[in-house]
């Protein structure tokens, strides 16, 4: 993943050189000023400490200011709608989830374009995965389904409207119903599953060390790949669900940036990312896997397909 | 990790976090620093007249917060500051009370009572001793019972509380604050009703803001700290300049009698006093434990037991009331010993249930990465090294910075707080302007927006159209900041009970919550239909 996160970093440099035809030019691009770094998720999660650790790692490194803002609510919308106001001189950058700009911007009928942004580059892939704690005994999705035709309530934990589709429709597919709590962030439905407020839920990655403690389970994989610690568990597709939680936490920009804006800023924060020794490469290496930066054109169209993805998951959940 | 580290971790962050000098080759850290600041200018603030804890902390903050940024090392330093202004400003307030018969502080009314008649025999020096001795004595407490009680209380509210029940907790929570505030519990309501009407524009789960007319700046509800500081500060201001323009500048006595010869504070004095202060702070710390009364309450019944118990005991002494020494010690102690357990409900539930805790709240909240409430107790959970939950790490420090603050009282705390009597001096014609432009300049440096200081303005127009008809601001704000996290759990007990539209009265708990509530209020009604309540059961604009 390391290599393959270099190989990235290194190609997008190689790209960004000879797009702008001098090679020491972009090099030397400098903010205008402090950064603001719009962060969407909620002050305190996993995705928030990823955010502040790695603008800390970029200002050690590169001297320049960077100033965390939290902007949340609205599924990212809202930080979404401040930072395409910004100037898109490289001042303002945001960190979020590509569901944003994906299912989240579609359900919510559009109150930004994707044209509205300069997609920088994602940080790390979610590993979303349906998680119990391994005191409830389940080892697999089937249990839960089982326990729920057996006329137990089932609490479904989700973080965002997608999942609790995702949640809807997994009941569906299979003749039960569960009460679907959606609460703001995968801590916090961390904290419930913990608590007892809920039976499950789902988390991108907040789950890892419970899981390796043997606190937590991994029931399934909410993706449309077998998570890297709980290769075993299942995907939605063997539980009749062909829609998957895909996702990845990304920074963006405003429209309009320049490109040697846009290859430095992503160059810094991949290479903080992809270091596995700096705070935020570590979060990251532990709870997702390693890094994942897709940047570039390459992530511009990653952003048009989620686009494209929602609107058959919305239509799926809404018949 | 285990609950040793993590006390070990906090105690650590406090002291070694973030040098700022040495001194004798010791290194200072940053946050022993601030709460070293924050207590004198406490201090400062409870001796004059006009100016109160909770006042001083609403200005500080966004000025600490642009200082520090939002960073996870800022949590403790500004917190620790915003701690020692809290706990100076109790023991300030008494200084004024003693000298000149004016209290610094809404809560040191009584301490007028026996303090100033000692003053005017000549024996001020000994009553700020003996107001001293008892302050630090039941805040030192106070902040006992904390510590050993709020995780325990964290942890049943987790064992036994689920979401309708939790749901129904903050119902009663926001009941209780609106019954018990003020004289009225009808405006007490209105009161929170508004609070709650305030928060929930353009908030909610939707992806579309709600009731925000179609403004954009609206769209993600109005800044906490606009409806905070407005109503709660700016409220007050535009009333006292109000008050100043109908009664003109009032000079106050400011005279001193001489000084007699007998002013030590002595072990018979301890003594005499000492039963008085224990009783006295173990009601502050009952009183403080519940969201709503504050400090002015505890005061009252703390100084009421203590007269009870004197005339029952020394029938031949002189009462409470002509000078008495053990009156002052009664008072403070009650009012001290609120200061710590009022984060009892903070730190274990997330309710703040006052003005300074409300500003504690939004210092965890502008910061972020500290959530009040029973998670962060967990000896596990945090997203980052080897088992370690940073939360609770902060609940330590911030323990330890409570810790610091009490020795600091203990210590120089006495000392400095007979020197600043020459702050009753101020007066308040020049005090009020410059608290206004503190507050706006304030608002302003964290929000960086002309539309936040005008949001200000207008909650402060709200405020003070609030206090001119006596309804109490305090549901107001507390109802503010719960507002969301009422819905929230709320939405989540309905959807996990299976869209159960009852599930307040499904749960035998929940339903005791509910039925509570009720009850609170229906007392509230008939007790303001019984008999207009004494003068001191209101509290204060910006009491404590």
């Amino acid at each position: 993943m390391q290599k393959l996160a270099k190989f990235a970093g290194t190609a997008l440099l190689a790209v960004g050189l000879s797009a702008a035809g001098l090679g020491t030019a972009q090099a030397q691009w400098q903010p205008s000023g402090p950064i603001k770094l719009i962060i969407a998720f909620a002050a305190g999660g996993g995705a928030d400490t990823i955010a502040r650790a790695t603008a800390e790692e970029i200002e050690k490194r590169k001297g320049w200011s960077i100033l965390p803002e939290q902007v949340t609510g609205k599924g990212g919308l809202n930080a979404a709608v401040a930072l395409a106001k910004e100037p898109a001189d490289g001042t303002a950058i945001a960190m979020i989830v590509t569901e944003t700009l994906g299912y989240n911007r579609v359900a919510a009928g559009n109150p930004v374009a994707l044209e509205d942004f300069t997609a920088l580059t994602t940080v790390a892939g979610f590993q979303m995965g349906i998680v119990a704690k391994a005191e409830k005994g389940w080892t697999s999705f089937a249990e839960v389904i089982e326990a729920a035709k057996g006329g137990q309530a089932i609490r479904f934990g989700t973080m965002s409207p997608k999942l609790s589709d995702l949640a809807y429709l997994l009941g569906e597919a299979n003749a039960v119903a569960f009460n679907t709590v959606q609460v703001r962030g995968g801590k916090a439905v961390m904290n419930g599953v913990q608590a007892g407020d809920m039976d499950l839920g789902f988390m991108a990655g907040i789950q890892a060390k419970g899981v390796a403690s043997g606190d937590l389970v991994n029931l399934a994989s909410a993706m449309s790949v077998p998570l890297a610690q709980s290769p075993d568990a299942a995907t939605m597709s063997a539980y009749g669900v062909d829609f998957n939680a895909d996702g990845y936490f990304a920074f963006v920009a405003p429209a309009g940036l320049s490109d040697d804006a846009r290859t430095a800023l992503s160059e810094a924060i991949i290479e903080v990312v992809s270091d596995p020794s700096t705070k935020a490469g570590g979060i990251i290496a532990k709870a997702f896997a390693g890094a994942k930066t897709i940047s570039g054109a390459e992530f511009d169209t990653l952003l048009s397909s989620a686009s494209n993805g929602a609107q058959g998951l919305l239509s799926a959940a809404s018949e | 990790m285990g609950f040793w580290e993590h006390l070990w971790l906090g105690v650590l962050t406090v002291f070694t976090v973030g040098p700022a000098f040495e001194i004798f080759g010791i290194p200072i850290s940053i946050t022993l620093l601030m709460i070293v600041a924050g207590f004198c200018i406490g201090i400062i603030v409870g001796a004059t007249p006009g100016l109160a804890g909770p006042m001083a902390m609403a200005i500080a903050l966004p000025i600490l917060i642009s200082i520090f940024g939002v960073k996870q090392d800022a949590l403790l330093p500004v917190l620790g500051f915003l701690i020692g202004i809290m706990k100076g400003a109790t023991i300030g307030g008494a200084v004024p009370a003693i000298l000149f018969n004016t209290p610094g502080t809404p809560d040191a009314l009584l301490t007028t009572f026996d303090g100033y008649p000692m003053a005017k025999r000549g024996k001020a020096r000994k009553a700020l001793k003996a107001a001293h001795f008892a302050s630090a004595s039941g805040d030192t407490f106070s902040d006992l019972v904390l510590f050993t009680s709020a995780p325990f209380l964290a942890i049943m509210v987790e064992r036994f509380l689920d979401l309708p029940e939790k749901t129904g907790l903050i119902i009663l929570s926001l009941s209780f604050i609106a019954a018990v505030v003020g004289r009225s519990a009808a405006k007490g309501l209105i009161s929170a009703g508004l609070g709650l009407l305030v928060a929930y524009i353009g908030k909610g789960e939707d992806f579309y803001p709600r009731l925000s007319l179609g403004q954009e700046a609206l769209a993600d509800g109005f800044p906490v700290v606009t409806a905070v500081l407005g109503v709660l500060i700016l409220g007050e201001v535009f009333k006292g300049l109000e008050d100043l323009l109908r009664s003109g500048p009032q000079a106050r006595d400011l005279s001193q009698a001489e000084a007699s010869a007998d002013n030590r504070f002595g072990w018979a004095d301890v003594r005499a006093c000492w039963p008085y202060i224990r009783s006295s702070a173990l009601i502050g710390t009952a009183i403080g434990a519940l969201p709503g009364i504050g400090s002015t309450l505890a005061a009252t019944l703390g100084y009421a037991s203590g007269r009870r118990s004197h005339a029952r005991k020394n029938p031949e002494q002189a009462r409470f009331g002509s000078g008495r020494i053990e009156g002052v010690a009664a008072t403070e102690a009650a009012n001290s010993a609120v200061s710590g357990a009022n984060l009892i409900p903070v730190l274990s539930l997330g309710i703040p249930g006052n003005a300074a805790a409300v500003f504690l709240i939004l210092a965890m909240d502008s910061i972020g990465g500290f959530n009040p409430g029973p998670s962060v107790f967990k000896l596990s959970g945090g997203v980052t090294g080897e088992g370690v939950n940073p939360e609770l790490v902060v609940v330590f420090g911030i323990f330890t910075a409570m810790m610091v603050a009490n020795a600091l009282n203990w210590s120089l705390g006495g000392l400095f707080m007979r020197s600043v009597g020459v702050m009753a001096r101020i007066p308040k014609h020049l005090l009020l302007p410059v608290i206004l432009l503190l507050t706006l300049t304030a608002i302003y440096v964290q929000l960086t927006s002309m539309a936040g200081v005008y949001f200000a303005i207008g909650f402060g127009f709200l405020g003070y159209f609030m206090r001119r008809i006596d309804m109490s601001v305090l549901p107001f704000v507390i109802a503010f900041i719960l507002g969301r996290n009422l819905e929230d759990t709320a939405r989540q007990a309905f959807a996990a009970t299976g869209g159960d539209a009852l599930f307040l009265l499904h749960s035998p708990i929940a339903l005791v919550f509910i039925l509570v509530s009720v009850a609170v209020v229906a007392m509230a009604f008939w007790r303001s239909e019984a008999a207009a309540p004494p003068e001191s059961h209101h509290e204060p604009k910006t009491g404590k």
